[in-house]
């Protein structure tokens, strides 16, 4: 009875050593973006817009020459390709310890979106069909696209196909978009879509 | 009892309003759930005008041929599934543009994927679009546009960066 004892108490000792190893070491891993000195800065984003008067007034006319002032590259995690993608001025290109300054207004997308998806290593979430700004209709109409303004991103576009209303990849960082103001067009099924615009 | 019922019908009226209120929320944000954005059925949102680009000289991006409409718009719908939301190709007969028939050669029929282009600049972005969504496309030189059909003008930007193209270069012809 009492041997029964010693051996549960030990186990349970190893069970307890074996979750903080994991929970610390997980700790360790996930943050090393920031510990290398990457921070979530939050810097001269513009106000969020609704509807085509509103992305106007933000963002001026569609396909003009600041819709895609700005660049980064993204990896997709399935086939190893480098994307580039290109967006409006307001939304990115301002320096900080991660991104060199290019006279871009704010932090957002090459900083803050892409270096928290990084840090919280979800890049493997990132996969393949990746574009940004094209001066382009929506299918089937002659209405500019978002992506005509430089302020949409599509991401995993093979996993994450136009009219598929769930999504298996983007939704692990979904969260991130939507807390920097971005608006996911899972919405209207198009899962791979993501805007800084509402009400378009 | 009169006060009871007094309440039960300010508490429907409540109740009915806050119901329309999230209807109306949540209108925008299924739209059909059909893939496409608000702004594809918002009657506020501007539609561009059909420009045909008759008589010009443009430079196309071609996919495939096919014999049959039916055939031509099932694989166009199979492209469009790629790219997202972005209008693709569209379907035009070979005959609309001088030339192409001798530049495409063998061709599984008279009808292509096509979509047309005032600037190679504007060619090469809808290119590398296609291509990173992996869909083929290839840039033609510029041929005289028959203008049957729209082919998809005023998608790309204006030389001195304004806005979009809409309306001929000088020396393009039409």
């Amino acid at each position: 009875m009492a041997r029964e004892r010693r051996v549960r108490a030990r186990a349970w000792s190893v069970l307890a050593a074996a979750a903080l190893v994991a929970l610390l070491g997980g700790t360790a891993v996930a943050g090393h973006w920031a510990a290398n000195g990457w921070r979530d800065e939050h810097r001269g984003y513009p106000r969020r817009p609704y509807g085509y008067r509103g992305i106007v007034r933000t963002f001026g006319a569609p396909c003009n020459a600041r819709t895609d002032y700005n660049s980064m590259y993204l990896r997709a995690a399935d086939n190893g390709h480098y994307y580039r993608i290109r967006f409006h001025k307001k939304l990115g290109g301002k320096g900080t310890a991660f991104v060199p300054e290019r006279g871009g207004r704010s932090t957002n997308l090459d900083n803050d979106v892409r270096g928290h998806i990084a840090n919280g290593h979800l890049d493997r979430y990132l996969r393949s069909g990746i574009w940004g700004y094209l001066c382009r209709y929506i299918a089937g109409t002659t209405r500019y696209s978002t992506h005509a303004w430089g302020i949409a991103v599509d991401v995993s576009a093979v996993d994450e196909p136009n009219g598929q209303c769930h999504s298996t990849v983007n939704r692990h960082h979904a969260h991130i978009w939507k807390g920097h103001r971005w608006k996911w067009g899972r919405a209207w099924c198009d899962p791979m879509h993501f805007q800084y615009a509402a009400g378009y | 009892m009169r006060a009871v019922r007094i309440a039960t019908v300010v508490l429907v009226a409540v109740a009915a309003g806050g119901i329309g209120i999230l209807r109306a929320i949540g209108q925008e944000e299924t739209n059909g759930r059909t893939g496409a954005p608000p702004a594809a059925t918002d009657p506020t949102v501007p539609s561009a005008p059909m420009d045909m680009g008759t008589g010009e000289r443009l430079a196309l991006v071609v996919g495939e041929t096919f014999a049959s409409r039916e055939r031509a718009e099932a694989a166009n719908a199979g492209i469009q599934g790629r790219l997202g939301h972005l209008q693709g190709f569209y379907v035009a007969p070979v005959a609309q543009f001088v030339g192409l028939a001798e530049h495409l050669g063998a061709r599984d029929g008279d009808l292509v994927l096509v979509s047309a282009f005032r600037t190679e600049e504007g060619a090469r972005e809808f290119r590398d679009f296609l291509a990173a969504m992996g869909v083929r496309g290839r840039i033609t030189p510029r041929m005289e546009n028959r203008g049957f059909v729209f082919v998809g003008l005023g998608q790309e930007r204006a030389p001195d960066g304004s806005g979009p193209l809409v309306e001929p270069l000088p020396g393009a012809g039409a």
